[in-house]
């Protein structure tokens, strides 16, 4: 793997220890959930519920899979997540992040 | 989609049983212990592309992670003939003979068992998963088929108090409770757990439970709240009689009983033991920091006080007496003498400024200083370490001494809306720096909103106790013991308020 590793770009590395560091903490599992609840709150997936409703009904239930719902509701769900939201998250992640020795 | 599965995953379990998905499920989308965790941070990678990417999958065949985006785990499931993988994320199980995602209802029970016993153990989250009514709930639910709706219009949760002899103390307290949002969410869902379970009738918040029943029937006639009284005169025996009460004195004695009769209640939090989670504690506690300088050597010494309401002195005229001796604001024995110079009209805001600022203790009482090892004199200053999600503001407005006794009936302005920001230990804090630019980002978060007014009209000898309180986010009512009547937001912030209660606008997450 050291041979791996240093080939890789060091953004990447970092970007992989960050990531190994918020599961092996459990903080990505609490950031999921709050992320959950916050998107929750806003409407934003009352909103999205309704509008891959629409598209199944459209469609018919057998014509429709997760992963072509995915690709079709994706584009929307990305844009209409509150600045408010990825501001907060963004916070909590560099807050975390802060507070980790060795990173 | 149906919960049976699909052809391919049920011969898959013929064969090899629930055991993959078990396995699959526990260590890597649970990890619920460290190791656990530990495991997932350092073996989640695609096997192809050797990175940590979103959407990963795992083989139920054999051991192989790989990633979704770049079809790494498709090309597995082609190659290898192993039509069946679990995300990694949510946990479902995507056939790639049938191409999308099948759901099983032994595999659901699983997955849904497993999140429930790390939940229980504090381990993770449980998942809020939509209600699924039981049968018993959907034959009452047809059994009682009246919805009620609340409109802009109802009338629901106003209802009058009879009063049962200078009660009126109570009744203003108990208008205010009953319309504290987070109070009332808390009991509408039915959210208390008796924990005097052999004599449930003594308990303060089955009463209060019960109260928020009545309130919010939709009957529309006086309750009258005997029950209550009674409950009150037995666990604060200082209250019994018929003879007029503080309100604020009610009020604390009050969320003294609840608070204790909570306990027991998931009391214990997991990051420190003594501090108390009931919802009591949950929405009215703060914390008050009280910052000591000593004037010799500058060092600080903090400590940090819970609180559930704030006393305020309403000032005087003569600037502040010239002995400084105003000590011990809890109580007003600081100020004996000169209290006929109470100014005609102040503001809330100056109440608040007064309380948060530094304050010179004075040559008579000199307190250890811990760098000096001597006794100096010193500043104290009072801030707001953490906001409570209810604040009741008292405004001390019957002064007691040793010579009279006399209500204080100094015009206060409040508003509406109330930012505390410039009152936190945060922004009061010179050498908190960081504190300081965090407060900055986060300030919409000290944003309170007015929800109840308690007043006292007439004198301290004999008066009466009445209450505003907000109803459907902007309509005010006058309540008067048994009468309710509509009031405009104007009166209400006209009036001669006694204690004030505003509720944060953004609640953190927990």
């Amino acid at each position: 793997m050291a041979d791996l590793d240093d080939k890789k770009p060091r953004d990447m590395r970092m970007k992989e220890k960050i990531n190994q560091k918020l599961i092996e903490t459990g903080e990505k599992e609490r950031l999921k959930e709050l992320l959950r609840t916050q998107l929750i709150e806003c409407g934003w997936r009352d909103e999205l519920k309704v509008h891959a409703k629409e598209i199944v009904k459209e469609r018919g239930i057998e014509n429709v899979t997760v992963d072509n719902l995915i690709a079709e509701v994706t584009p929307k769900a990305r844009a209409s997540v509150p600045d408010a939201v990825k501001k907060d998250l963004l916070q909590r992640i560099r807050t975390f992040l802060s507070q980790q020795p060795g990173l | 989609m149906n919960l049976d599965g699909c052809a391919h995953l049920r011969s898959f379990k013929t064969r090899k049983g629930t055991e993959p998905f078990r396995i699959v499920h526990s260590y890597f989308i649970i990890a619920a212990s460290q190791e656990a965790r530990k495991r997932k941070a350092n073996s989640c990678y695609c096997h192809m592309c050797k990175q940590h990417r979103p959407r990963l999958h795992a083989c139920l065949h054999c051991v192989f992670f790989g990633c979704h985006g770049a079809r790494h785990i498709h090309e597995h499931a082609r190659v290898k003939q192993h039509n069946l993988a679990v995300d990694l994320s949510y946990g479902a199980v995507m056939c790639f003979s049938c191409g999308d995602y099948v759901y099983d209802r032994e595999l659901e029970t699983i997955a849904r068992d497993q999140r429930r016993k790390a939940a229980k153990n504090g381990q993770v989250k449980e998942l809020c998963c939509p209600w699924d009514p039981t049968s018993a709930e959907i034959e009452l639910l047809q059994r009682n088929p009246k919805r009620r709706k609340i409109t802009e219009s109802s009338t629901i949760g106003l209802r009058g108090l009879i009063n049962l002899g200078n009660t009126c103390f109570m009744n203003c307290i108990v208008q205010a409770l009953t319309h504290t949002p987070l109070l009332r969410d808390y009991f509408l869902a039915d959210r208390h757990n008796c924990q005097m379970e052999d004599n449930a009738n003594m308990c303060l918040v089955c009463e209060l439970s019960r109260l928020f029943q009545e309130f919010y029937s939709g009957v529309r006639v006086p309750h009258i709240p005997f029950r209550l009284l009674h409950l009150v005169w037995t666990h604060a025996r200082h209250l019994a009689g018929y003879e007029q009460q503080d309100a604020h004195e009610f009020f604390i004695a009050a969320l003294d009983v609840i608070h204790r009769h909570c306990k027991g209640q998931n009391s214990e939090s997991e990051t420190n033991p003594h501090h108390c989670n009931c919802i009591i504690d949950q929405i009215f506690t703060g914390g008050l920091q009280s910052d000591v300088t000593c004037q010799h050597c500058r060092c600080v010494s903090t400590t940090i006080d819970p609180f559930w309401d704030i006393s305020l002195d309403l000032g005087s005229d003569d600037a502040r007496n010239n002995n400084n001796d105003t000590v011990n604001r809890g109580t007003s024995s600081g100020k004996l003498n000169g209290c006929d110079n109470h100014p005609e009209s102040t503001t809330l805001t100056d109440c608040l400024k007064r309380f948060t600022r530094a304050e010179h203790l004075g040559s008579s009482a000199k307190i250890k200083c811990n760098a000096c090892q001597i006794n100096r004199e010193s500043t104290k200053q009072l801030t707001m370490k953490k906001l409570p999600l209810v604040a009741c503001f008292h405004l001390k407005r019957f002064e007691h001494s040793t010579r009279y006794h006399k209500k204080i009936s100094t015009y206060v302005s409040f508003p509406q809306y109330l930012d505390m920001t410039s009152f936190m230990s945060s922004r009061r804090n010179d050498n908190g720096y960081i504190n300081g630019t965090i407060a900055e980002i986060n300030s919409d978060n000290n944003r309170y909103a007015l929800f109840a007014v308690v007043n006292h009209l007439g004198t301290i000898e004999s008066g009466h106790y009445t209450c505003y309180i907000r109803q459907h986010k902007d309509q005010w009512f006058k309540c008067d013991d048994a009468l309710i009547s509509k009031a405009t937001l104007q009166q209400v912030l006209d009036s001669e308020g006694y204690l004030l209660f505003y509720h944060k606008q953004f609640l953190e997450y927990e």
